[in-house]
This record gives structure tokens, sequence and C-alpha cells, in this order.
């Protein structure tokens, strides 16, 4: 009893000496889960993800309010279903209607995605990549100050912010829950990656073999390793002329971030991880389809000063590729798609505040 | 009595372990200094709105706006005391519309910048920077000071730079009848500068509110610059850029004077 007794004694000593420190829990860590051949998880010192930071940030990417209308959550123009992306060329689902001069990137692996955010890479990380698409008038319009004001009007979300970050809801923690949730969208189990990992049961046809041997040769230079990028802008040859300097250089693809000549029509090597999803393809989404796109890289590569030099055969622009080797490129590229990603409960909808 | 003994000095642990934020060792008396920052077109006041005449030209300008940070001061042992969260947005401007009109920046005139809690001392030397650090520049995420997405000083254009503008002068340039806009900003990172001014004569801190006054130059801020030519200065044109951040951390800024109130 006497042993009760003391012992109840120290517990309450815990409870009440610190109590003012005790009343909001610490939030406790995320590990991201990646695949063993996967590169090493970099540190994000300055957002260090929480298992309360993925969940806020994911109530946030689903959560129309943080459109000027309340019409338009993030999720809007990057579906699940689709790897995140929106299956249009150039979207007409901003807030005003008006066609958007890019089209929407489908959101993989992020973590790794050190080098830039956007097709021309004008934003750093995503913590500040996110106030792009919240303010941009044509997208989310958001007026910033009235988000905060209408989020803090939302007990649920004052619990949440204050857990995550210990303060009231600002906006910049806005974007940071928003890119640890962000962070989570790890896609590496395609049936490729089962086959490359010598699971058991885990084969891929003899088509797709060839397709992988052809892509290896052909392909993997830029879409290098089991990211299937290399984090580099290339000009892969869609377009010659960079004299239309119109929406602060929107069509100038790199340059517009660099003023650098060299840098004129390269845009952002997109991963081809679940590429089967996310068309249609490019920065403006102009080619339909897979068919469409190595139709282009075998002879349809306009040459100019920036034109990547891979992609020239003997002095003349393009891959020139068969018919035939086409379609064992595109038939490998199926093997890119993760149903386990497109289907993980983690990143579908959450019940919302 | 051992029991005891033990509860006592259990309690003691938990007692001691949460005085932390009561106690106040080594108290060190304190003292508050005020930086301003004068801006001046070469003899006169800045005004915005209004005619000067620099190198037979004559200028209206409507915006002056720079970022003062990461300020430290310097006492006569050599000690540095560098300011928390000092990331200060001095400005005269008109209103201003922010994301693209959804609201509006008011018109502004802010020349002073108040840092409290320094320790007690003689200090001779001040030093800050003009624009934003790498790491906040590069992350509009973090919060430090007056660093906000709010004030216009950020470019978050659809799949733009997501970074600060450092300096931003803005007007026009009359020749004649003609009248032509200019723009004279710096905001990449390689514009940022730091710069270490001595004061004329050591200021005490701690007791009455010291006060350091810098002015502020705009003739010197455009000086070297061929306007006629290049009217917008911004990302495109890192040179002028680079001669514009240069002008501010070694012509523009100078110290005029030091007090106690």
């Amino acid at each position: 009893m006497r042993q009760y007794t003391f012992i109840l004694y120290v517990l309450g000593m815990l409870i009440f000496s610190c109590k003012k420190a005790n009343i909001i829990p610490e939030p406790q860590a995320y590990r991201l889960e990646v695949p063993a051949d996967f590169p090493g998880v970099p540190v994000f010192a300055d957002n260090v993800m929480s298992r309360q930071g993925v969940e806020l940030g994911r109530m946030l990417f689903y959560d129309k309010r943080l459109s000027g209308n309340n019409q338009i959550s993030c999720a809007s123009c990057h579906h699940q279903s689709l790897a995140f992306s929106d299956g249009l060329a150039l979207s007409t689902q901003g807030f005003s209607g008006k066609q958007l001069p890019r089209s929407a990137p489908a959101l993989m692996n992020l973590a790794w995605e050190n080098n830039g955010l956007f097709w021309d890479g004008g934003s750093t990380n995503l913590e500040s990549q996110a106030f792009g698409p919240l303010t941009n008038e044509d997208e989310m319009h958001q007026n910033l100050e009235e988000l905060v004001y209408e989020l803090q009007q939302i007990p649920a979300y004052v619990k949440k912010f204050k857990a995550v970050f210990g303060d009231d809801i600002k906006t910049g923690y806005i974007a940071m829950a928003l890119a640890q949730f962000q962070r989570t969208l790890v896609t590496g189990n395609a049936p490729y990656d089962r086959y490359r990992r010598g699971e058991p049961g885990a084969e891929i046809t003899a088509q797709q073999k060839i397709g992988l041997a052809l892509f290896q040769q052909h392909c993997a230079t830029c879409h290098a390793g089991v990211l299937f990028t290399d984090n580099e802008y290339h000009n892969n040859g869609i377009d010659a002329d960079f004299t239309n300097d119109a929406l602060e250089g929107l069509f100038l693809g790199r340059f517009r971030i660099t003023y650098n000549l060299a840098d004129l029509g390269k845009f952002k090597t997109p991963t081809l991880r679940n590429i089967a999803l996310t068309a249609p393809y490019m920065h403006d989404g102009r080619f339909k389809d897979l068919a469409a796109v190595l139709q282009h890289y075998a002879d349809g590569v306009k040459r100019s000063a920036t034109t990547d030099a891979k992609l020239y055969t003997n002095g003349q622009p393009g891959l020139r590729l068969s018919k035939a080797e086409q379609e064992n490129i595109i038939a490998f590229l199926q093997t890119l798609t993760d149903d386990t990603f497109i289907n993980n409960r983690a990143f579908s909808e959450p019940a919302l505040p | 009595m051992k029991r005891i003994l033990t509860l006592v000095t259990i309690s003691a642990l938990f007692l001691g372990s949460c005085s932390k934020d009561d106690k106040k060792d080594n108290i060190s008396p304190i003292g508050q200094a005020t930086l301003t920052f004068d801006s001046r077109v070469n003899t006169e006041d800045f005004a915005l709105n209004k005619d000067f005449t620099i190198g037979g030209t004559k200028y209206k300008f409507t915006q002056l706006r720079y970022w003062v940070s990461n300020v430290s001061l310097i006492n006569d042992k050599g000690e540095t005391y560098n300011v928390p969260n000092s990331y200060f947005l001095l400005e005269e401007n008109n209103a201003i519309d922010v994301q693209g009109g959804a609201f509006s920046y008011p018109a502004r005139k802010r020349e002073e910048v108040t840092i409290s809690d320094i320790p007690a001392g003689n200090y001779k030397a001040v030093s800050f920077s003009i624009g934003v650090d790498a790491e906040h520049n590069d992350n509009l995420s973090l919060q430090a000071g007056e660093l906000s997405q709010l004030n216009g000083m950020t470019n978050i254009s659809w799949m733009w730079h997501t970074s600060y503008i450092f300096s931003s002068l803005k007007g026009s340039r009359i020749v004649g009848t003609d009248t032509t806009g200019i723009t004279v900003e710096t905001g990449l990172n390689t514009n940022y500068r730091s710069l270490k001014v001595d004061l004329p004569a050591a200021v005490a801190i701690g007791g009455k509110t010291a006060s350091i006054k810098f002015n502020v130059d705009v003739t010197k801020i455009i000086e070297g610059l061929d306007l006629a030519k290049t009217p917008v200065i911004g990302a495109s044109q890192k040179t002028e850029m680079t001669l514009v951040a240069d002008n501010y951390s070694k012509k523009a800024i100078l110290v005029s004077g030091t007090s106690n109130k």
C-alpha cells in the first residue's frame, strides 16, 4: 500500500509540476516508407515531418476552403486516380474559368524533387510553391489573409495547427503542412518494380522486356534511375521558335527563371512513373497519348540551338525509332503503373473538419 | 525516514525542473535603440509624387521599399549582439495591389526600426543586410520578423520565382513631354548584401533610447544606371541588378549621426 502511495505521489508530481507544458502533445515523428532500392529520404530540417503534420496537410490538400470561392481544392486538379494529375491539357477549372497556360503536373515522389518545382523550376521547394496556385487569380485565387481568418473559425483546425506547429494558424504553416503531405506521395510498387526486385511471381511480358531494353538505350539518360527523372531541364525539341515572350516569358521554358540563353525551351524532365495515367503529355498537354509522344521522339524533334544533343541521330534530330520499337517502349511504360499508389487510402480524401 | 528523504528529493527534482522560466539568472540591464533610415534625394528629403532633378533629368517617384535584415550591434568590447528575427521592411509607398488586386497594401511611410532588449553597453558599429538571406528567400513558408507573403514584396504569380523582392524603387522619368515608367528592383540571392557601418561616436544603449540615423540617398541607388536605355531593372537585367545591390551596400546608406533621447 505504501508502495502505491509512493507511485501516486510521483505521478501526481509529474502531472501537476509541468501541467502547462503538457497540454499539447508533441507531434509524433513520421517515418516515410520508401522502397529499399530508392534513394535515401532527404532530411527537411526546416519542415520536419510529423504524423499530425501529414494528416493536417492531407486535410488541407482536399479542403475547398483553400480557394477564394471555396469551390476548388488542390485535389480539384490533382486526382489520385490519375497519379495526382487532372487528365486535361490546359485546365479551365480554376477560379476565373480562364484556360491555364500550363498543364497540371502529376504529384509523385516529390521528396526527391530537389531541383525546382513547376515545369520551369521557378520555385525552390514545395513550401514556396504552394503560394503560386493558392494565390493565382486564374487558379485558387485565395486571399491569404482571408484564408487564415477562415481557418481560424474552425476549432478543429486551430487545434491541429497548434499540435503540429505549436502556434496559431499562419500562412507559412499552411504551406508547410501541404508540403509534408505531398512528400508522402511515394510510388515505387509497379509491376516493373516487382519484376526488377525479383519478387516471386512478378513478371513482365516479352514485348515489355524488349521495350525496357530500348528504353534504357534511348530514354534513360533523362528519365534516369528508379525515379525515372534526372530532375534536370531539357529542350526535347517540341518547339524551335522562342520569340514569343508573352506572359512574362511563359513559353521560353527554364530561360524564364535563369535568363540564360542556353535554357531557352528547356522544361523539367517529368518522372515516367504512372505515365499511362497522366495523359495528355508535355508542359502544355499537346500530345494526347503515348503514341504521339513516341512519334515525336522518333521523328518529330525540331532542331534549335538548345535542342538536347541526345535527341539527334547521325546529326539529324530524332531518335529514328521504328513503329515496332515505339510500340515496344509504350508496352514497357505500362509496367510503371502503380495500382497500390492510386488506391492507397492514406492519400485519399479524409473527413474534413 | 529514508522514504521521506526520497520524496523530498524527488519533489525537489520536479520543482526544479519546471522553474526554468521563472528564474532569471545573470540579469543584465537592457536597452533600446532606434535605427532611422531617412530617405533623401541628394540633400532634399525624399517624397512621393514630387518632381526631383537628378543628373539633369526630372524624376517623380511612387515607391521606395527595401528589406533591412539580420541586424547586429557591435559594442566597444568587440561583442556582437545579433537582433533576433530582424527582417524589417523600410518603405515609402502609395497603396499597392497585392495578389493581382485581391487586396490592397495601404500607402505607408516607415523609416524607423526600434530594437529592444539590447544588452546595455557602448556600441560603436552596426551591421545589417539589404535583402533577404537565401535560406528565407528560397522558402516563403519560414516566418521571421516582418517577412510575409502579404506585403507585395513577394513574387508569386503563376509559375514564377517564389521569392522576395529585396528592394524596389518605382516612379517615372520625365524628359520634355515624355514620361517613362521606371522600376529598379533587386531580388536574386546573389543580390543579397551586408554592410557594416562604424558609428561616428560610440552610442550608449541601456539608458535613454539610443538613436542611430542613416541617410539613404536615392540618387546613389540609381547611380551608374542608364535608365533612358533600361528603364526597367528586374530579374532579366542581372548586371544592372548587381550594380544596384552594390549601390545600396557601398554608396546609398551612410550614417548621419547618433544621439540619446
